[in-house]
């Protein structure tokens, strides 16, 4: 039974179709990536997913069920939009927001507490929420959508405003989450973070799914077009091979090339090894970003 | 069920803790000591102050000639007379012409000899001089009635005495007259004039009760509903507990508050007014707390109820589809505006409970809670009035309950600018509330 399944999900607003027909799997102990632009439709997306508004047509189902009381005790959500009450301390907001969701106040105090020293915070247990940093503060949103231990979270744009430090701290939080067999809907706009922990994702464009599937299986349906080159001595006329279409010139004599098909690299490796010894050659899949920017944007013309 | 509960709580948690909720309760129960005591000391201050001086123009030899020092004995022997007395006659020196005994009479109140003085100008016509009160203070209505009735009293005096009326005659005249009112009642003896005093009084007190405590509270409510919007929590709240509870929980949560934060006031209120002291001056002004009836409290409490709940949905229900603090004063402006205009119409009707206008409001939801109130406590309206009245009030508390809820649920997720009731709808609509 997977946790969380959406099938031909369509939302209108008035006239304005916000989502038109979005299907997903994500399975246990996955983490599902919601990619699209600004205005896509992820919000609109992650919003029915929890219950927030109802989809007029197509299911969502939560464990083979359909979305009720019960549902929303499994639900973990972590707003794009941060926000925490500025003047109550965060263990009182917290425990709050864990009594919620049906956990006890021990239970919620005590998971806290765990939490908190996980991040290696534990002395702003008693303190308000606005003399925090914001670092901190994001950190104890965090908590608060993972406090109830839920079966599915929602994580809209989880790493946003934080330094590289507290990525990381967060990004090895949310892949523990993951292998403890907790469902997780990631929407972000840092492609090297989807690539680096999702396995299935989905790019909106313009309220419908534009490319779906594991992120392998979608960079091998583009062609690896990008060809990375360093030699010890400086290489001349890259330029002129058949079939490369751009060439820029890093320090330190690399080279990246922008080729037609897969086959000139080879083209490329012959004509370096010419001219000396190489050092390194590679030729690569496209990155994400390529991907995204090339399905969104093309369709944008 | 649960859940309210927890919301209610941490509400009111919040609430008892806030630095300002904590200040403004002490700065008001401070005010209510002070003004519960405000009636004694006035009494204090007024006695204590002693008699004003009054002065008059005598010639060098102290003496005042002919009609006027006749007068002028009358009115001390009628002031003697009263217990405390209010005027006292000081003879100042001033002879010559009348500008030179009104520069000499100025200058006694300059030293602070007297506060004002009489001049007689003599009127033939009228058998009794005219006289005219100088005094440098605005509106010394105490003092000028006091020599006013002192001198009808001089007046009457002297033309009973030419009349050659025996004594009977006299206190006959002079007996006053016995009017006593007491309002008919249907069921009991009616109230004593003592006792609708005390109704007055206690109706206006409970009006200005109930008309602060539901704009306080109101407002505590669409603030918190606001902030919490605009800081975001309400992201998360609403995905951890449904609209309704959260609504219901922060309503009846700062409801109990506010109950504590009036019971508190009340409290401080009532043992200051029920001290000795200020019962002795309550009671000289009418006022008797012993004879408040048991029903005027039961319905005081059942209209601040119902009249609480019913302006707590409609601000929840503002609060919530407002994005920024800022905005919410102008947002609640329609509200404040009819509280307003229900308290205001009370105040006419303290004088006049049983106009039309009265009767129409009291069955008027959003005017009810006050006049109603205000009929029972003044007016005795029949029983099936008031159950009418009542009954309106409850189905209009459970319409704005509902619409307050749906409005809620479409409005806590709206940001932006302030939506306009279209855009509200549509927002209904689009959320399936």
């Amino acid at each position: 039974m997977r946790p969380l399944v959406l099938e031909r999900v369509v939302k209108h607003y008035g006239d304005k179709t916000a989502v038109s027909g979005i299907g997903l799997e994500v399975a246990e102990g996955e983490i599902y990536g919601l990619l699209g632009a600004n205005g896509a439709g992820k919000t609109t997306t992650m919003r029915m997913v929890l219950g927030l508004i109802f989809p007029d047509e197509g299911d969502i189902r939560y464990f083979g069920k359909p979305y009720g009381p019960e549902q929303l005790r499994m639900l973990g959500y972590l707003p794009e939009e941060r926000g925490m009450y500025p003047k109550v301390k965060v263990s009182d907001q917290i425990v709050y927001l864990g009594q919620l969701r049906g956990l006890s106040r021990k239970d919620a105090d005590a998971n806290l507490k765990r939490w908190l020293e996980r991040f290696e915070i534990p002395e702003h247990y008693d303190k308000k929420v606005e003399e925090l940093s914001k670092g901190n503060q994001q950190k104890i949103q965090f908590i608060a959508s993972v406090i109830h231990r839920p079966k599915i979270v929602i994580l809209d744009e989880a790493f946003s405003g934080l330094d590289p430090v507290n990525v990381e701290l967060l990004k090895a939080t949310v892949k523990e989450l993951r292998d403890s067999g907790t469902s997780i809907l990631f929407s972000t706009h840092r492609m090297e973070h989807v690539e680096e922990l999702c396995r299935n994702i989905t790019i909106m464009h313009r309220s419908r799914p534009v490319l779906q599937g594991s992120i392998k299986e979608i960079k091998s349906r583009f062609p690896m077009e990008r060809v990375v080159l360093a030699a010890d001595k400086p290489i001349s006329g890259l330029d002129s091979i058949p079939g490369v279409v751009k060439l820029a010139v890093h320090e330190n004599d690399g080279y990246e090339l922008k080729v037609k098909s897969p086959d000139v690299a080879q083209r490329i490796l012959r004509h370096a090894l010419e001219q000396g010894p190489v050092r390194r050659f590679e030729l690569m899949e496209p990155t994400l970003n390529e991907i995204f920017i090339r399905t969104v944007g093309e369709s944008h013309e | 069920m649960n859940s309210m509960w927890t919301v209610m709580s941490f509400t009111m948690r919040n609430k008892l803790r806030s630095k300002s909720f904590i200040v403004t309760t002490i700065i008001l129960g401070v005010l209510l000591c002070v003004g519960a005591n405000v009636p004694y000391l006035l009494d204090k201050f007024a006695s204590g102050g002693g008699p004003t001086k009054v002065g008059y123009a005598v010639s060098a030899q102290g003496e005042v000639q002919g009609e006027v020092g006749d007068i002028i004995k009358g009115l001390e022997m009628e002031f003697g007379k009263a217990e405390e007395q209010a005027v006292q006659l000081v003879p100042v020196e001033a002879s010559g012409s009348p500008d030179e005994q009104a520069a000499a009479l100025k200058q006694a109140i300059s030293d602070k000899k007297i506060r004002g003085y009489l001049v007689f100008n003599p009127n033939e016509a009228a058998g009794f001089p005219d006289v005219t009160y100088y005094s440098k203070k605005m509106l010394d209505m105490d003092t000028a009635q006091a020599l006013q009735n002192g001198l009808r009293t001089v007046k009457t005096e002297q033309a009973v005495k030419e009349a050659n009326l025996s004594q009977e005659q006299l206190s006959k005249l002079f007996d006053p007259v016995k009017l006593e009112s007491v309002q008919i009642n249907e069921s009991a003896n009616g109230k004593t004039e003592e006792e609708q005093g005390t109704a007055i009084g206690l109706t206006y007190a409970i009006l200005i009760l109930l008309f602060m405590s539901v704009m306080i509270t109101g407002q505590l409510i669409a603030t918190e509903i606001t902030a919490e919007k605009s800081s975001r929590v309400m992201e998360i709240i609403v995905t951890s507990v449904s609209p309704l509870k959260q609504l219901f929980g922060k309503v009846i949560g700062t409801f109990l508050v506010g109950l504590l934060q009036l019971v508190v006031l009340v409290g401080a209120a009532l043992a200051n007014l029920l001290q000795p002291h200020n019962r002795d001056s309550l009671e000289s002004m009418g006022i008797r707390l012993d004879s408040i009836e048991p029903q005027m409290v039961i319905f005081a409490v059942l209209f601040y109820l119902i009249g609480f709940f019913l302006y707590a949905m409609l601000f929840a229900a503002v609060g919530s589809i407002v994005s920024r603090t800022e905005d919410l004063g102008q947002a609640v402006m329609p509200i404040t505006i009819l509280t307003l205009a229900g308290f205001y119409i009370a105040i006419f009707g303290l004088t006049q409970p049983d106009s039309a206008l009265i009767k129409v409001c009291s069955f008027i939801p959003f005017f009810s809670p006050f006049i109603m109130f205000l009929r029972i406590g003044l007016a005795n309206p029949a029983w099936w009035e008031i159950a009418l009245s009542v009954a309106i009030l409850a189905a209009s508390v459970l319409l704005i309950g509902w619409l307050s809820a749906k409005i809620y649920r479409a409005g806590v997720l709206m940001y932006g600018k302030r939506p306009s009731v279209k855009d509200l709808i549509k927002a209904m609509k689009a959320f399936n509330v």
